[in-house]
């Protein structure tokens, strides 16, 4: 093991043991759940590794704060989605009812493609989802967000790139 | 290559853009036969090209692998980004308004109170002054105590608080979305809901302000009042179905059936959905919200009602 390892070991070690507990009572407080808190201080600890940068942390309780406070908001989001999944299903005729398996395969499949639209402007997400999903033309989609045709095409155009953009970020993820 | 390379090219990013130009003409439609050899001739012309193409094929393969009827209202409801969210919680911390992100109660501001119980749980909490909170199921709470004030904000779901007098003779405020509350030494429940805020005095006279137009108004002990945007409503009586959450069960008195069961939803994840025909039925009697499950048994079993599972989150109730 190369002594850059070993050191970054090392503050890792320190910073888990002197920070673990306090980060647990801050997400617990949050969550109002010590086993999501718990999940989430792994969850936050794995950042902190994977980011390779544990010795150059100077504050580490508003550091850790951070971090957790982005896995606490995608907590958030993939619980939003779960919601408006579920409503979404209430509208399904019960003889096309998803079998569960299908249904967590399809939530993560969702939960994938909302990550990939996220920053898109909102006018350049309705007209991807009126494309992609409702299978609306071009035409149709133009006169349901009073835009021009032509700018249907840029925003779909647009849309495109950013998905694979940040498909291509995903995967280093 | 790894699939983590290093960043991309000045090259393969504009080879990605191409692509997307060319990906939202075919899906158009209506492209020419000359884009279509203008096309032929671009993947002819560099490796990157047909890279690039090939990465357009994944997206949309991803996307197809999902039916539209499902993903377009998914997506089209969960609508919140990250900068959304993140925007919120800045304007929150920078205003101290409430009610920036819409009124849920999964916004980011209310995931990140203070306080806060899961769907379900109740839980007790010890102020630093030696008041104490009762957190009724999904309630976001954040304590703001300093040398002038005490100052409560629930932000969401529903709190019996037992204020105590300050040695220091601070006020103890609770503000909601609607409206504050005025105590001291008094024990009292506030409720924030979607429909709007409710205030009960319970052993003594509380001051209810609205946020809307209106004076403050003094609410005696064993009286409660609704508040919404408008201003205050009218007060009236508490009775043995208010905060008989404490004791784990919801009362109900000839209580229209769609109201018990959206309130039965507020103790259970997923959706108890109400047939609309029987909406008014009136049911009466004590349903445990602990346990759920229990208590739509106990409306199968003494009201005769068909209770239809779909997932363990989906529930809903009809007519025999």
């Amino acid at each position: 093991m190369p002594a850059d390892d070993l050191s970054l070991r090392s503050a890792v070690n320190t910073l888990y043991s002197e920070h673990q507990s306090w980060l647990h009572g801050w997400l617990r407080q949050r969550l109002g759940n010590a086993c999501d808190a718990a999940d989430l201080v792994q969850d936050t600890f794995v950042r902190v590794i994977t980011a390779r940068n544990a010795m150059e942390i100077r504050e580490p309780r508003p550091y850790l704060s951070r971090v957790a406070k982005g896995l606490l908001i995608d907590l958030f989001r993939r619980r939003s989605l779960e919601q408006s999944y579920l409503e979404a299903l209430a509208n399904v005729p019960e003889a096309e009812y998803p079998s569960p398996e299908e249904q967590a395969i399809l939530l993560q499949a969702l939960l994938d493609i909302d990550r990939m639209l996220e920053g898109l402007g909102s006018k350049v997400r309705q007209a991807f989802i009126l494309s992609q999903f409702d299978g609306l033309t071009y035409p149709q989609i133009a006169e349901r967000l009073g835009i021009s045709e032509r700018s249907v095409n840029n925003y779909m155009a647009k849309a495109m790139e950013h998905c694979c953009l940040m498909q291509i970020r995903m995967q280093c993820s | 290559m790894s699939l983590c390379s290093p960043p991309l090219s000045a090259a393969e990013r504009q080879a990605i853009s191409a692509a997307a130009r060319w990906y939202a003409r075919f899906r158009s439609g209506s492209q020419t036969e000359q884009e279509q050899q203008a096309w032929l001739q671009w993947l002819a012309d560099d490796q990157l090209h047909r890279e690039a193409w090939t990465r357009m094929q994944q997206v949309d393969e991803q996307m197809a692998a999902v039916p539209g009827r499902l993903a377009a209202p998914t997506l089209r409801g969960a609508s919140h980004s990250r900068r959304e969210v993140l925007r919120g919680m800045v304007l929150v911390a920078a205003a101290g308004s409430l009610g920036a992100l819409g009124w849920r109660s999964e916004t980011a501001q209310n995931l990140l109170a203070d306080y806060r119980t899961q769907v379900g749980e109740r839980r007790e909490v010890r102020l630093a002054d030696g008041s104490s909170l009762l957190l009724n199921t999904d309630t976001s709470v954040n304590v703001r105590f300093d040398g002038q004030q005490r100052v409560l904000e629930l932000l969401w779901g529903e709190i019996l608080v037992n204020s105590v007098v300050d040695p220091l003779q601070r006020p103890f405020r609770v503000d909601t979305r609607y409206g504050q509350v005025l105590a001291s030494g008094a024990r009292f429940l506030v409720r924030s809901s979607a429909e709007g805020d409710q205030v009960a005095a319970v052993d003594q006279a509380l001051q209810v302000s609205p946020s809307a137009r209106g004076a403050a108004q003094r609410l005696d002990a064993g009286r409660h009042l609704q508040l919404n945007a408008l201003g205050l409503g009218p007060v009236a009586l508490n009775d043995v179905t208010l905060g008989a959450w404490r004791q784990g069960s919801i009362i109900a008195i000839n209580r229209p059936l769609g109201e018990l069961l959206a309130d039965l939803s507020r103790y259970r994840r997923g959706v108890v959905r109400c047939d609309p025909r029987i909406a008014e039925l009136k049911i009466s009697g004590a349903f445990p919200i602990d346990n759920t499950d229990l208590a739509l048994a106990a409306l199968h079993s003494g009201f005769a009602l068909t209770i239809k599972r779909y997932t363990p989150y989906w529930v809903t109730v009809s007519a025999a």
